[in-house]
């Protein structure tokens, strides 16, 4: 067999070890798209003749969605993120690392969202066990659970975010960092030049994508808004779910056209990430 | 032991007291709910402590939803791990052609917010007439093939062909080089990539909820229906509770599976 | 800038009634001097580096730089710089970034510290590799690196831990030249640990052989060579003569007859080392001793024969010599050994130094 053939055949090989993998994906993600963008245009209504329309996107309220689930992924993220680098830091920190924090972040990766959201509205609840271990009486405690400014729901998501961020970077340090440090010591760095000349570089990739992850990923998460945010104003995934399941069947291009607004927003966030993650690894 | 050390080290003290609180102090009023008959204001424990919380999710039907949820998490684990094994292995052969692309495809669905899928697909399922366990697996194992690719992508990565071909010189054919030389050595990243897949299936909520349509209960369904409704902490607590220590006992037994294959 | 190190009873137990790494050395570095450490893997010569450069803590001794005590200072302030086996380039940086790091750090302005790179990368011939990454470097060049990375921090002494083992023999000595030639321009102090004699030879003024975390003799290559103290230490350097016998009188007697020594050797068992490259194939009648060829072996253009020697009333002996190129002699050739007077060398039995390191052990322990 000549090179070029035995070449094509490894590709075809390799083609199809992906294709299980690759065709549920594309049919799920294509078909779904492609569905939810017809119903938003008044192509394929469940009732009654097609017809283009932008009247769906025209009927809600997107902007003031879009802004809040954006203001809570970003507030939520930030602290998540910052948070997230102090764990891997004390999980890996040399001789003085601590196994009880990594056993605990890695513990809190299973708690589902759902059943965070249940413990936040059992700790920040007027009467939950926060305001009771402060010793603040029920009136006197701010309205972190459906209140204005979405406390117990950012609360949340930085709560099980930073410890995704925590494991995706303290992988990263754990594996390389430790030998790097000791040389940049012995080269004459002291504590805060290691860490801003090289841990800080070395994590920054992983920092950056995992923060990029949990931002969409809180973007279109409906279970924790739902349960701890206020009526109204809605997020996106609320207002979505709300319109899709309401008696009103007109409601739902409505619907679609908040869930593609919402995609749209999330792979817009993942592609202004990478193009950043990029610049970073070319600066350096 | 000079000053500015020993100030260095009671920092560094608190910091980690500090993140420890943060990570725990969530889960404490769900253990101590899940527990507690009468815990009313101001009291910072529980006046009276009992199983009626246990008897309340019983009666709501949490044996059976959680069966259904494991059967669920297994059964997207059981689709999704061996797809993303397969994809991980041709993504690091080196022959397939675009790799970033297809890496890129296989990864979109964790850019797609998993209610905008539901909904999308949720008339056509109609429309095609599939059973929602049916609809509700196959969005699931899509859901979970980013994970399952990343995983064994990486595993694969690291995985050092040299021992295959070593196994390969000493005799052994190409099936016998997976089962001897690729499982043992790739146990724990299968291990941990099927555990990504069941949470998948074993937490959803909103893809449930809305392929479902409310019949199909689940663990997580029953959890937001008592958490949505007030005055049953208990309840609520022991519900995410048994939602949370299967996982938990699960990750804990695949973690003595990658320390015994490390070792 | 350089540096003189002084290493003081130093020991390390790494693990609580663990056997210590590294027991009780005491080593002196002068300044400008290169000393190499020389032991098989799992001696704790790396040990002696990490203890001197801070990275680790002493169980017991201390270090001295310029008569300072280095004890609790960390190792960004001992003014000291390691080249690993690995390069270790930080991948985040350029090859100019990662020579510029020390410079860096200690607060100097980027396009100063970036000059005095590119300098040193003139130093290891790597001139205009600066811009490079570090990633995109062989295995040669990233050492090099490493090593101009070093030099720039201006170490008053500069650590090298088996810094060129992992190149392959060319490089090698590529790596040896340059390393001399920076020695005869900047003259750092430098610690050098090493597996190989050879290198060890080319690089050091003296030489530590350790084993078992103890250190079995010091002194330049030269005279390890010609006087191991002991057996240890003669089959570290190659050494492969070994003849048990006894010494009385100045002389001594075994197998291959009794032997004049060159210098007064304690009375009692011991055994007589020979290098190799010292004994030759001579003619019966000017022989120390008679023998048979048993093995040839080629190396390069020389071989290295054994011959054994029977004993009369003993157990045969069997001695290994170098050929001079071309010289040949097959197996099963009768042939006369000679063994220059100055060649001769008596170090105890094996059982009996066992027997004394216990011995002193034991003391310690009381």
């Amino acid at each position: 067999m000549t090179a070029a053939g035995r070449a094509g055949a490894g590709s075809r090989r390799a083609t199809l070890l992906v294709l299980p993998a690759v065709v549920p994906v594309v049919v799920v993600v294509g078909a779904a798209l492609t569905s939810a963008v017809l119903l938003s245009l008044g192509l394929t209504p469940l009732v009654g003749r097609p017809e283009l329309s932008l009247d769906a996107w025209r009927a809600t309220e997107l902007g003031t969605s879009i802004r809040l689930s954006l203001a809570i992924a970003a507030g939520a993220t930030a602290v998540a993120t910052v948070v997230g680098l102090c764990l891997a830091l004390a999980v890996t920190a040399g001789a003085r690392r601590s196994r009880l924090l990594a056993t605990l972040s890695s513990l809190t990766i299973p708690v589902p969202h759902l059943v965070g959201a249940a413990a936040m509205g059992l700790l920040l609840a007027d009467a939950g066990f926060l305001p009771r271990l402060l010793g603040i009486a029920p009136a006197d405690w701010p309205a972190l659970v459906g209140g204005r400014w979405w406390i117990a729901v950012g609360a949340e998501y930085a709560w099980k975010e930073s410890a995704f961020i925590a494991l995706v970077v303290a992988g990263v340090l754990s594996s390389r960092v430790a030998s790097y440090t000791e040389t940049a010591a012995l080269l004459g760095a002291g504590r805060w030049a290691r860490f801003r000349h090289v841990t800080l570089p070395l994590a920054a990739p992983a920092l950056g994508a995992s923060a990029a992850v949990s931002f969409v990923y809180t973007l279109g998460s409906y279970e924790v808004a739902a349960l701890l945010g206020r009526p109204s104003p809605e997020p996106l995934p609320v207002l979505a779910v709300r319109l899709f399941t309401s008696i009103d069947l007109a409601a739902r291009p409505q619907a679609a056209a908040v869930a593609v607004t919402t995609s749209a927003l999330g792979l817009v966030a993942v592609l202004v990430s990478l193009r950043s993650l990029r610049r970073l690894a070319a600066e350096q | 032991m000079s000053a500015p050390l020993l100030v260095s080290r009671l920092g560094s003290r608190l910091g980690r007291g500090a993140l420890a609180f943060w990570l725990v102090l969530p889960l404490v009023p769900l253990l101590l709910w899940a527990a507690a008959d009468r815990w009313s204001a101001p009291a910072l424990l529980p006046q009276a402590w009992g199983t009626t919380g246990l008897a309340e999710a019983r009666a709501a039907g949490a044996g059976a939803a959680a069966v259904r949820s494991a059967v669920l998490g297994t059964a997207v684990a059981v689709l999704a791990t061996p797809l993303g094994a397969l994809a991980g292995r041709a993504l690091t052969s080196g022959a397939l052609r675009a790799p970033g692309l297809v890496f890129a495809v296989l990864l979109s669905p964790l850019v797609l917010p998993p209610f905008a899928v539901a909904l999308g697909l949720d008339v056509l399922l109609l429309r095609l007439r599939v059973p929602a366990e049916v609809g509700l697996v196959l969005l699931l194992t899509v859901a979970a093939i980013p994970y399952t690719t990343v995983v064994m992508r990486a595993a694969y990565a690291a995985h050092d062909r040299h021992h295959d071909e070593e196994a390969r010189l000493l005799g052994a054919s190409a099936w016998r080089v997976v089962r001897s030389v690729h499982l043992p050595l790739l146990a724990p990243a299968v291990a941990g990539a099927a555990f990504l897949a069941f949470l998948v299936g074993w937490s959803d909520y909103v893809v449930t909820l809305l392929v479902g349509g409310g019949r199909l209960v689940t663990l997580p369904l029953l959890v937001g229906a008592a958490a949505s409704a007030t005055g049953n902490d208990a309840q609520v607590a022991v519900l995410a509770l048994s939602a949370v220590l299967p996982p938990v006992a699960l990750l804990v037994v695949i973690g003595s599976i990658g320390r015994r294959a490390r070792r | 800038m350089s540096g003189s190190l002084q290493l003081t009873g130093l020991t390390r137990v790494h693990a609580a009634g663990a056997p210590p790494a590294l027991d009780d050395l005491t080593l002196a570095v002068p300044a400008g001097s290169c000393v190499a450490v020389l032991g098989p893997s799992g001696s704790g010569k790396s040990t002696v580096l990490r203890l001197t450069a801070g990275l680790d803590t002493p169980t017991r001794g201390s270090v001295h730089l310029d008569g300072r005590d280095l004890a609790g200072v960390v190792p960004e302030r001992r003014g000291m710089a390691m080249v690993f086996q690995r390069p270790l380039l930080f991948p985040h940086l350029s090859v100019r970034d990662n020579v510029g790091f020390a410079d860096r750090v200690r607060g100097l302005p980027r396009r100063q510290a970036r000059e005095r790179a590119e300098h040193h990368l003139e130093l290891v011939q790597l001139g205009g590799f600066g811009s490079r990454p570090a990633r995109a470097l062989s295995g040669g060049q990233a050492q090099r690196v490493a090593l101009a990375r070093a030099l720039a921090a201006e170490p008053r002494v500069l650590l090298l831990d088996e810094p060129f083992s992992a190149l392959d023999t060319g490089l090698r000595q590529e790596m040896h030249e340059l390393l001399a030639d920076l020695r005869l321009r900047l003259a750092p102090t430098v610690l050098l640990v090493t597996h190989d004699p050879a290198e060890a030879d080319a690089l050091a003024d003296t030489v530590a052989v350790l084993a078992a975390g103890r250190l079995q003799q010091l002194g330049p290559m030269r005279e390890l060579y010609a006087r191991p103290r002991s057996l240890a230490v003669s089959r570290l350097l190659g050494g492969r003569t070994e003849v048990p016998g006894t010494v009385t009188g100045g002389r001594h007697r075994s197998a291959l007859g009794e032997l004049e020594l060159p210098a007064p050797a304690p009375e009692g068992p011991g055994v007589l080392v020979v290098r190799p490259e010292a004994v030759t194939l001579v003619a019966a009648a000017d022989a120390d001793a008679r023998g048979t060829v048993v093995q040839v072996r080629r190396r390069g253009l020389r071989a290295l024969v054994t011959v054994e020697v029977a004993g009369r009333g003993t157990e045969p002996a069997a001695v290994a010599a170098e050929l001079s190129p071309g010289e040949e002699v097959a197996v099963g050739a009768e042939v006369g050994l000679r063994i220059p007077v100055t060649a001769r060398c008596v170090v105890p039995p094996a059982g009996l130094a066992d027997a004394r390191e216990g011995a002193s052990a034991h003391d310690r322990q009381r």
